[in-house]
């Protein structure tokens, strides 16, 4: 019997106000605490007489350590944290500065380069960095300003009054597996706040409240994801350089799903290879980590990677949606900043600096509504509007419609990639409508039993131990812990949809598209069906210890019903060194 | 001629059984370097147990009583240690990595201002260079570790690292010295309470010498009793991978993992367990794997000294039946 995560009614919580809480430490959220202290620094030196506090300015972060839960490729386009911290590259951590690029087309066998790369690819001037090391050492800039940051902590409820948000509820800790208090129980604190920032990366559990609650998105396209399966590799001496960026489209995938693969490499002959499947793919039996594999036993890499290492192992979504798919960025008492409101350039793969900027941008709003005393709508909507006016919009405006244009396939997206090209970002339409990827996914019945040209996408990955490996094996290279003994943080509303309805329609596209195993059909024994007859009766189980974070399943998930809530935080994987 | 002292863990007048390994720990680096090997057991009254520690090969036992070390506390226990220590300069001083010693050792070794190379797995010596090895990563890596100050050096070793069925006898018993110690009671910040074990937590599986562990190969919860049935005739504990006790059918302390206990017993019988990886780094440690699985490519086979594809329905009952005949 699977009991869920809720929030445990008819306790007393402890209160703590605050002034600004930022819900995740993060790019965006840390460059946002950075950039508030700056202000707040700016404003005490002008202002002596009625200085600000730093003290009830709060991060929270559901790692256990600072960036423990961030993962991306990574590239850094500077221009953000130059505005930031001017001189930055001279003390953070930076693998390497990129120093050669390419993109391939892989066919099944072949490959060939790209005679020039495209523009948007082009990533000279732009840092390697591991988005894990970068996002810790902000966060020891942070701590140094004087701004306190909760690791281990989830922002797990907001808290309205009416239809203004009032603060966040951090998560009950010491809660059993049938949501009954421990010996160890602790209530999550209220943080009662002028303004709160939702920083919490790509399909933020509050952000999902929120935007749902006051209907955010009304205005906005759906917003469209990829999953990002990461591996890091340490390979033998002169396979690829540090600072060089390999891009390839093409095989494994088919003309028919969107995505590609990165490899970058970082310092002493490590590097980040990974591949993103679009969301959007039809066929539930797909599972992007065996796209993953079968990516790497493609001639081209595995040539590379031959001899090499595989040392760890990660997964993340990430939003494409762009400029339309950005919902109503703030109201009474919130804004909305980086991956959680979709700001990433999916033309160049790259969100980082956007993260950054927008998490500066709230921050200056937050900062003259802490002054004005007033963080109503009327001053939280300068973010939005700011956002408007900064190189922000004027990155994105020119990508509105990209992503959109390979709804139908690989060759209408270049076509309207090259329309889009020089009609500024236009292309056929002022605005390409897009649709939730969820959609797309077609019933078994309607799809070839032996996946046709998508069959080596399908199922499960084997694994050699060397060049390839299942999932299992892959994701004990994560380093994903979880107190065992809490409710499942997955919570599914329907589960008889699970085990009636989509093991029919579907086949249980969550056992395919987690990249961390959390979902598994098991034989059902407890109705004593299960050894009696003929076709045994499964249903749905979790292992909701082996969860990445990711969110692909609150996404993917073709009925909408599972939603993904914070489990007790200082769980969930350790991306050191991602 | 430098020396190592072995701390040797007691509870209640009893030796924690991983302090026979540490003691075997010690006789190897001695043996290797060319040292001599002490022990000492802090506590009160512990005359017993100094003198079952006496009856291995020692250089000499140190029993450092005070009714201040009766029931353990880090302030009390790192403060007799230390007068000890710095009396008695031992070059290298070598603890179990228990609970008990995680506690107090960096407490210990900052009043000495030592360092302490913990959780190692073992030692080389390398040139007449003392060398550690200590995993990381989850035991993804090893990585050696020695020394860079003067001594005394303080190093813990994990749980079944060394066999402590290899800890020599001495010839003789080794002479016990009573090493007095007096602890200013205004250093002892704690007061422990008194001893109990939560009833959840009854067992102890890195103490087992003997695990039945079974697998989603059980097939169902009733099906656990024939394990258990294993267990018993073997003298054994029983045990599980996560996806049983993830099903409650046997309880969390059970499992056996990353996410559960790791355990080196002597002998490890897996039931039903295909062997991932995760399962693995928790019982890799056994002394003899014997696994059944009706799947001959199952992972766990990679690392079972006795592999046996079959269905463990219709290996175990005439195995239990053999195991009884044998032992009656």
């Amino acid at each position: 019997m699977l009991i869920f995560r809720k929030p445990i009614e008819g306790i007393e919580r402890p209160e703590m106000p605050a002034d600004v809480v930022i819900v995740g430490g993060g790019p965006a959220g840390m460059a946002c605490a950075l950039r508030l202290s700056q202000l707040i620094d700016e404003h005490n030196a002008i202002h002596p007489d009625s200085p600000l506090s730093k003290e009830n300015i709060y991060v929270l972060e559901k790692a256990r350590e600072v960036g423990q839960h961030c993962l991306s490729g990574a590239l850094l386009d500077p221009r953000a944290m130059r505005e930031l911290l001017p001189g930055f590259e001279t003390e953070a951590p930076i693998e390497a500065e990129v120093s050669k690029e390419a993109v391939h087309y892989l066919t099944q066998t072949g490959q060939f380069k790209l005679p020039i790369t495209p523009p948007p690819l082009q990533d000279h001037g732009n840092y390697v960095i591991s988005i894990n090391r970068f996002v810790k050492w902000m966060g020891e800039k942070v701590e140094a300003a004087g701004i306190t940051v909760f690791t281990g902590f989830a922002g797990s409820e907001l808290l309205y009054d009416g239809d203004r948000v009032i603060g966040v509820r951090t998560d009950d800790k010491g809660i059993d597996k049938q949501n009954q208090k421990k010996s160890n129980f602790e209530p999550g604190y209220d943080l009662k706040a002028k303004v709160v920032v939702l920083a919490e990366g790509s399909r933020g559990s509050l952000t999902k409240q929120l935007v749902s609650k006051f209907d955010l998105a009304r205005d906005s396209n759906p917003q469209t994801y990829g999953v990002g399966v990461k591996e890091l590799w340490e390979l033998p001496p002169g396979r690829v350089a540090a600072g060089e960026v390999i891009y390839t489209m093409g095989y494994p995938l088919t003309t028919k799903e969107y995505g590609g693969a990165w490899i970058y490499g970082g310092k002493d002959n490590v590097i980040s290879l990974g591949f993103v499947t679009g969301l959007d793919y039809s066929d539930p039996r797909l599972d992007p980590q065996r796209v993953l594999q079968e990516f790497k036993k493609h001639p081209f890499i595995a040539k590379m990677l031959e001899g090499g290492k595989m040392i760890r192992y990660g997964a993340k979504s990430l939003p494409y949606g762009g400029w339309w798919a950005l919902p109503a960025l703030a109201g009474d008492g919130f804004m909305i900043t980086g991956d959680s409101a979709g700001f990433l350039n999916s033309a160049r793969l790259k969100g980082i600096h956007l993260a950054m900027k927008s998490g500066m941008i709230a921050a200056q709003t937050a900062f003259e509504a802490l002054v004005k005393g007033d963080s109503s709508e009327k001053t939280l909507g300068l973010y939005p509007k700011r956002v408007g006016q900064s190189w922000i919009k004027e990155e994105l405006w020119k990508v509105r419609n990209f992503h959109q244009g390979f709804e139908k396939g690989f060759y209408a997206g270049l076509a309207h990639t090259m329309l889009q090209q020089v009609t500024f970002g236009r292309g056929l339409y002022a605005r390409y409508p897009s649709h939730a990827g969820y959609e797309r996914m077609q019933h078994l019945d309607a799809l070839p039993a032996n996946g046709g040209a998508e069959a080596n996408l399908l199922g499960d990955a084997k694994g050699d131990g060397k060049l390839t490996f299942d999932k299992l094996t892959d994701l004990y290279h994560s380093g994903t812990k979880h107190e065992e003994d809490q409710p499942a943080h997955l919570v599914i509303h329907d589960t008889n949809i699970c085990n009636t309805r989509c093991v029919k329609e579907f086949g249980n596209p969550c056992t395919h598209f987690c990249p961390a195993n959390v979902y598994e059909m098991v034989e059902d024994t407890s109705s004593g069906q299960g050894a009696s007859s003929e076709v045994p009766v499964k249903r749905i189980s979790l292992n909701a210890a082996n969860c990445v974070h990711c969110k692909t399943c609150d996404i993917m998930d073709p009925y909408q019903i599972i939603d993904w809530v914070p489990p007790e935080g200082g769980g969930g994987p350790n991306y050191d060194g991602m | 001629m430098p020396s190592i002292l072995v701390i040797v863990e007691q509870q209640q007048g009893k030796p924690n059984r991983v302090s026979w390994e540490t003691i075997a720990a010690g006789q190897a680096i001695a043996a290797d370097m060319g040292w001599s090997v002490e022990a000492a057991v802090a506590g009160n009254a512990i005359a017993g147990v100094a003198g079952e520690v006496a009856a291995k090969k020692l250089a000499k036992v140190y029993a450092v009583d005070s009714p201040s070390l009766d029931r353990y506390n880090p302030d009390a226990f790192a403060a007799a240690l230390k007068q000890l220590i710095v009396a008695k300069q031992p070059m290298l001083v070598l603890m179990p990595h228990t609970y008990q010693v995680r506690d107090f050792a960096p407490k210990l070794a900052t009043q000495l201002g030592r360092c302490v190379i913990s959780d190692c797995t073992g030692y080389k010596k390398g040139g007449e260079k003392l060398v550690f090895t200590r995993q990381m990563f989850q035991g993804k890596f090893s990585a050696d570790v020695s020394f860079g100050s003067d001594g005394p050096w303080l190093a813990t070793f994990q749980n079944g690292s060394f066999r402590g069925d290899k800890a020599e006898d001495g010839a003789a018993t080794a002479p016990i010295e009573t090493f007095p110690v007096t602890i200013d009671a205004a250093a002892v910040r704690n007061q422990p309470e008194e001893w109990f074990k939560e009833a959840k937590q009854a067992v102890d599986l890195t103490q087992a010498e003997i695990i039945v562990s079974v697998g989603r190969g059980i097939k169902e919860q009733k099906n656990i009793e024939l394990a258990q049935q294993l267990a018993t005739a073997l003298g054994g504990e029983i045990a599980a991978s996560r996806p049983i006790c993830d099903n409650g059918w046997l309880p969390m302390d059970r499992q056996i993992g990353s996410s559960g206990q790791t355990v080196s017993p002597k002998l490890y019988l897996a039931l039903g367990i295909s062997g991932a990886i995760q399962h693995i780094v928790g019982m890799k440690g056994a002394r003899a794997i014997v696994a059944i699985n009706k799947d001959s490519e199952a992972p766990i086979f990679e690392i079972a000294d006795i592999a046996v594809v079959g269905n463990l329905f219709d290996i175990v009952p005439p195995l239990i039946e053999e195991i009884k005949t044998a032992k009656s």
